[in-house]
């Protein structure tokens, strides 16, 4: 049933999926930008009935069994396959133990039921300015594995959104996995985010801390989104925590440090003035509420 | 481009020829002829066009027909047997979970689902799980009434494994060995 309007139906394209990653990767090689990976669907469908994008051929890689991994590499971290769905991530043990931030992020990503279907990386991939997966993933030095005919590579998260709805793959690359580095030990992280009046992020923040107390093995980790059309990781934060003063001092100083860093941008669903606002209060709970002071 | 789909459709296997471009959601309706799954917004935000995909609630409106091959496909038709209702069916109208009920199957399948997975939610869990559906008459209140006592019933029948000489029990009884 339709009612006849281009944004009920979706455009012609022909379904294939293949049954493994070699006969994707010689399928994506074949009809590179004709082709589109789905895995959950709720991104590139929509986009579809939107004709936003329309391809030929969409290729269903939720055959391929390699993909659906979600993997713990102890002090290597962990991997989370393409066509894990949210749903399994906020399940698994590990990303709600030791990388908080993910799961506190995934865990606000859409809703219940279409988390049964929408995937961590389909997220990534979106690459839209208020999508919200990489702030949490920056601060875990995140790793993208992408595949093609000819090999593997290992994109990090902060060159992998170029832009808007841009990534860092070659039309006959897939996004297999993406990797996270091991937190360090005794750290904590959360993942903070301001919707508007829609359901989109005008600003997220996330945030990581080991040892507050200690000085010389303190570590703290901060990264923003939302504001601008890539994530960022600031690294003066980094540096600012590493020496010894009071806290509360060290912490007025990575808020100056976050707000000169910032470049928030203006556009439907809020201003630039506002963004850099919300920016400094969602900064200041989050390492308030993971260093104390 | 078509697609040969085997799938099981309450229970029932159905073999349907689907164009590539069909939604679940067209070949549900159109197709199979059931028409508990709605059509609403058409992009994943109403939720009334949810199924039990493999036992798990998605909107079928993001959901290719051609993806179900091979799958096991429930609707709310596929709750109780034909010209029966399920004790959480019922539990909507007593507790007058509904107005116009355009929205009504979408949320008992998902409040099916998360009552299996979670006999014991408090009242902002399941506001939290059914955040994905839009009631435009406004019932919430009711329907979490209605979710909340079902979530009991279940529990006081798991605690006392013993049947129980009451008129309800012995309705439950009846509905699940017929």
């Amino acid at each position: 049933m339709s009612f006849g309007s281009p944004y009920l139906t979706l455009p012609e394209f022909q379904y294939l999926k293949p049954a493994t990653l070699q006969d994707a990767l010689q399928l994506l090689d074949e009809h590179k930008d004709e082709a589109k990976i789905m895995a959950g669907g709720v991104g590139l469908l929509a986009f579809m009935k939107e004709r936003l994008v329309s391809p030929t051929y969409v290729v269903d890689i939720k055959g391929i069994a390699e993909l659906t991994t979600l993997r713990d590499e102890g002090s290597k971290g962990v991997t989370i396959g393409a066509t894990a769905t949210l749903s399994q991530l906020l399940e698994w043990g590990p990303i709600k133990e030791r990388y908080r931030a993910v799961w506190d992020c995934a865990s606000q990503l859409s809703d219940p039921v279409l988390r049964n279907r929408s995937t961590l990386m389909g997220d990534l991939c979106e690459a839209l300015p208020f999508v919200d997966s990489p702030t949490p993933l920056l601060i875990f030095d995140a790793e993208v594995e992408a595949a093609s005919v000819k090999g593997r590579r290992w994109i990090p998260v902060k060159d992998f959104v170029k832009g808007l709805a841009e990534v860092a793959l070659e039309p006959n690359e897939i996004a297999l996995a993406i990797h996270l580095k091991s937190p360090p030990e005794n750290s904590r992280s959360l993942f903070l985010k301001h919707i508007s009046n829609s359901e989109f992020s005008v600003v997220n923040v996330a945030s990581l801390c080991a040892n507050p107390s200690q000085p010389e093995n303190r570590i703290v980790r901060f990264a923003y989104g939302a504001l601008a059309p890539a994530a960022t990781r600031v690294s003066e934060v980094e540096t600012i925590f590493n020496r010894k003063a009071p806290l509360s001092q060290l912490i007025d100083e990575a808020i100056e440090a976050i707000k000169k860093s910032a470049q928030p941008m203006t556009d439907i669903l809020a201003t630039a003035e506002y963004r850099a606002h919300i920016l400094e209060v969602l900064a200041v709970r989050a390492l308030r509420e993971l260093i104390g002071g | 481009m078509t697609q040969l789909i085997d799938m099981k459709l309450n229970g029932i296997r159905k073999k349907v020829e689907t164009k590539d471009n069909n939604l679940l959601l067209d070949l549900i309706r159109d197709k199979l002829d059931v028409k508990s799954v709605k059509a609403g917004c058409w992009r994943g935000e109403c939720g009334l066009c949810t199924v039990l995909l493999d036992g798990k609630p998605v909107k079928s409106c993001l959901v290719l027909a051609a993806e179900a091959n091979g799958k096991d496909v429930k609707t709310a038709e596929g709750l109780a047997p034909e010209g029966q209702l399920s004790r959480i069916q019922k539990l909507f109208v007593e507790k007058a979970a509904l107005q116009c009920g355009f929205c009504t199957p979408s949320f008992i399948l998902t409040a099916y689902y998360m009552l299996n997975t979670n006999p014991n939610p408090t009242e902002k869990e399941i506001r939290q799980y059914l955040s994905g559906h839009i009631c435009r008459c406004g019932t919430y209140k009711q329907m979490i009434e209605a979710i909340l006592e079902y979530a009991k019933e279940m529990r006081q029948e798991k605690e006392i494994p013993l049947p129980q000489p009451s008129r309800k029990k012995k309705e439950r009884k009846s509905e699940r060995s017929s």
